[in-house]
């Protein structure tokens, strides 16, 4: 009994000094502080974003000097595990609870509005038209009113700079080459659209003698398939159910009658075997696989992968295809378009801090970001490290995990506009010619498909919207539904008890919460 | 003598094996594929037709991972890791445990409630982190052993075994005139190795195998262990993929990643058929006790 007690009281006394000593640590000045300036007068920044495995930037080390001749800023940044961002997430967590915030980073998961709220960001309204004007112009004003909606409270600050993509990017893409085989002409009508689906089936359009051909198809969960919803009018992000204006109001593409018509359509050709029969079982690897080996027609992806995709087929078989742009094809009563989102979230967010001297700096990287002139820079990064000089052009080298450090600022990807990847690929003709015919399918396609695009109304909407519906958010019930009902599981009908349970299990209040913010953009 | 089977322990122990060899064959299969694909090349990776055999058959995955001196360096920091941190684990863990075991010992029953506290409660992740990171682990290499020497689970199977230690052997020495540690050192740990394989066994999968836990606390690349090395080469497959040319490059993300994981798990495959026969016999230890 004694010894419990005596326990008792040692444990009590750890626990007490403990808890003392945690608060002398959070109390301490010179943790807070975390700005620098070095010897010279520049300025150190620490900066976190999207890092797949590349090398991180130290204090004087080849991309911390070839940054500060850029932007005139010292940029430091750590290695960051981004393992699809939840270990980003759960390190920027820790950072932030440890009081040592990064000076500019990417938020992800829509941690910001918590942010925000707390007072941790700065507010950028008033100082970037100043001191970042490039960005400030770089980004359209109908963005920047996108950003302002996702003030939580309500006044409509600007707390980041988004992530912006202001062209159309996804697209159908189809074996011109085969279409050309069998004397055909590229689809206009979804009758036409089938007829050649059957015709690539059955006429041997690869040459090979074998039926190996596999005329459309997609991947697992329904995804990579959307030029098939396209032609119902869906919105559609990489498989993703998006919003858009169904009968006048802002609302979910998963459920409405056009997703009804669609899956019906698509039932019908998994029936006829138009569509891979393991459509749904398909990987990234396994439906790329089967692309890359000569047997697809008709797939879904980015516009510029014809050249990824042609030059892999090139190696793989000795075939050269030409992966053209499927013309967003309407289904009769429908008006097709392929979905286009000009903004994916916020790329920048800045810690709240009263140091001028830290503001101008970040607000130096911000412009030189937004600065078109510095964009081809940021995207070769440094000669003999990320790229080289080829027929007296740079040229990108292959990725390589062991010698390059990451090019974490990079508006190639989160803010160029198509002009920019257009001369990209041009440039990449330049250095290396025998790649030309894989490469001028990717301007070609680029340029086509905007033609078929359409900013949806749901563009930019936060997935703050989805907050306590992770299941909406991860559209669970709507993959059951829509895979069963293609695979012929469920007879179409079932799709009506879909939409109930949609609304039922959360859509309700996420459709109120979307269109409360949609009101806000308008 | 030899007891002759009747036919139907024949087919029972036919049927068993049959059963076991399927399992075996199906455990194999995913083993294989992978050690298949980092045999193959580029073009057959693409097409993805490799299975169980490879495909253009080539060695340059393997070439470029083992040429690469980064996961030498981690290779050799975790081996480094691995062996410190099971000596030191088993260290800690017998001293703990041993005390436990003893009846005579008052506090044992309070102490052991608070390593079950420990078992059943994790701590939160921020208060651990913050803890951790102002001892000054964060970023340092003993965060890949200190925090990992001490688990409750392999200190109670070493505390069921010790409890089973015959009690006379105990007390003949110490007529003999050893005294507490020298009986610990001396008698007790040396006719305890199969309950340390066992243990140490555990230990030395979890540090070699631990990647959340150094992913929290290590940023420095070159403090990484092999796990987070492996993690940081084979990165999240882009859905887009890269445009640079790939002229004369003979290897792609899926034949690097398998060759990267079958690098990583060959050590510990080597090593368990030797301490198999520990670990069955340990693992029941635990169960067995009256």
């Amino acid at each position: 009994m004694k010894a419990k007690k005596v326990m008792a009281l040692v444990l009590a006394g750890i626990l007490t000094v403990s808890a003392f000593a945690g608060c002398g640590e959070n109390g301490d000045p010179k943790e807070s502080g975390s700005k620098s300036v070095s010897e010279n007068g520049t300025v150190e920044l620490e900066v976190w974003n999207c890092n797949t495995g590349f090398l991180p930037c130290e204090k004087d080390s080849e991309l911390y000097n070839f940054y500060k001749e850029l932007t005139g800023v010292g940029i430091i940044q750590p290695y960051v595990e981004w393992n699809g961002g939840s270990n980003y997430q759960q390190q920027l967590n820790l950072k932030i609870s440890a009081g040592e915030m990064p000076d500019l980073f990417l938020p992800v998961n829509g941690m910001e509005a918590d942010l925000i709220k707390n007072g941790a960001l700065l507010d950028l309204t008033d100082i970037l038209p100043e001191k970042a004007p490039h960005l400030w112009e770089s980004v359209p004003e109908e963005v920047w009113d996108i950003v302002r909606s996702y003030d939580p409270t309500g006044e409509g600050r600007i707390y980041g700079v988004p992530n912006v993509r202001g062209f159309t990017v996804y697209s159908g893409l189809i074996r011109q080459d085969w279409l050309d085989a069998l004397d055909l002409e590229m689809p206009t009508t979804q009758d036409e659209f089938v007829e050649v689906l059957r015709a690539f089936k059955e006429d041997d359009p690869n040459g090979n003698g074998m039926a190996d051909e596999i005329p459309t198809g997609g991947r697992e969960e329904a995804k990579w398939m959307d030029h098939l919803f396209a032609m119902y009018g869906l919105a559609m992000q990489e498989g993703a159910p998006d919003w858009d204006i169904y009968d006048g109001e802002l609302t979910y593409a998963g459920v409405t009658e056009n997703m009804k018509d669609a899956l019906q359509f698509i039932r019908g050709l998994y029936e006829e075997g138009l569509l891979d029969p393991e459509t749904l079982l398909n990987d990234k690897a396994g439906w790329e696989g089967k692309i890359n080996s000569d047997r697809v027609g008709v797939c879904y992806h980015w516009a510029e992968s014809a050249t990824a995709f042609s030059e892999a087929m090139k190696t793989a078989t000795g075939t050269e295809p030409d992966w053209a742009v499927l013309p967003a094809i309407s289904a009769p009563g429908y008006e097709s378009f392929y979905t286009t989102k000009q903004v994916t979230g916020l790329e920048w967010v800045v810690k709240n801090t009263e140091d001028e001297a830290v503001i101008d700096a970040v607000m130096k990287v911000l412009d030189a970001y937004g600065n078109p002139d510095l964009w081809d820079d940021f995207y070769y990064g440094i000669e003999g490290m990320h790229s080289e000089k080829v027929n007296g052009k740079l040229q990108k080298k292959a990725d390589d995990k062991g010698t390059q450090q990451n090019l974490i600022i990079n508006p190639a990807n989160s803010l160029a506009d198509l002009e920019f990847k257009v001369e990209m690929f041009k440039d990449m003709e330049a250095a290396d010619e025998s790649r030309t015919w894989a490469l001028d399918q990717a301007i070609r396609d680029l340029e086509e498909v905007q033609q078929y695009g359409k900013v949806v109304a749901g563009d930019g909407m936060p997935s703050s919207v989805y907050e306590g519906y992770p299941d909406i958010l991860n559209r669970t019930l709507y993959v059951e539904y829509a895979s069963k009902i293609i695979t012929g599981e469920y007879d179409i009908d079932k799709f009506d008890e879909f939409v109930e349970k949609w609304y039922a299990s959360g859509g309700e209040e996420v459709t109120k919460a979307a269109r409360e913010w949609y009101a806000k953009t308008q | 003598m030899k007891v002759r089977e009747s036919v139907n322990d024949r087919i029972f122990r036919l049927v068993i094996t049959f059963i076991l060899v399927v399992l075996a064959i199906i455990t194999l299969i995913p083993l294989l594929t992978v050690l298949a694909l980092s045999f193959s090349s580029k073009a057959a990776a693409d097409m993805n037709i490799v299975n169980l055999r490879p495909v253009g058959f080539t060695f340059a995955s393997w070439k470029y991972i083992l040429s690469n001196r980064e996961i030498w360096k981690s290779f050799f920091l975790t081996v480094v890791a691995t062996v410190s941190g099971v000596l030191l684990a088993l260290m800690i863990t017998s001293m703990m445990a041993y005390p436990l075991s003893k009846k005579e010992f008052k506090a044992a029953k309070i102490l052991m409630v608070a390593a079950l506290i420990t078992m059943v409660f994790k701590a939160p992740i921020v208060p651990y982190f913050l803890t951790v990171k102002s001892i000054g682990l964060f970023n340092h290499p003993l965060v890949l052993v200190l925090p990992q020497i001490l688990t409750a689970y392999n200190m109670i199977i070493m505390r069921s075994f010790f409890q089973q230690f015959p009690l006379e052997v105990e007390e003949a020495a110490m007529i003999d005139g050893a005294g507490r540690f020298r009986l610990f050192y001396q008698i007790v740990i040396p006719s305890s190795k199969a309950v340390l394989a066992t243990v140490g066994l555990f230990y030395g999968v979890t540090i070699w195998n631990q990647f959340q836990h150094p992913m929290m606390f290590i940023q420095d690349t070159d403090l990484f262990p092999l796990q987070m090395k492996i993690r940081q080469l084979i990165g999240d497959g882009s859905e887009l993929q890269t445009l640079a040319s790939m002229a004369g490059i003979n290897y792609s993300d899926r034949t690097l990643q398998a060759a990267v994981v079958v690098f990583a798990i060959l050590p510990i495959i080597i090593v368990y058929p030797f301490l198999q026969k520990y670990f069955a016999k340990g693992a029941m230890l635990g169960s067995v006790k009256g």
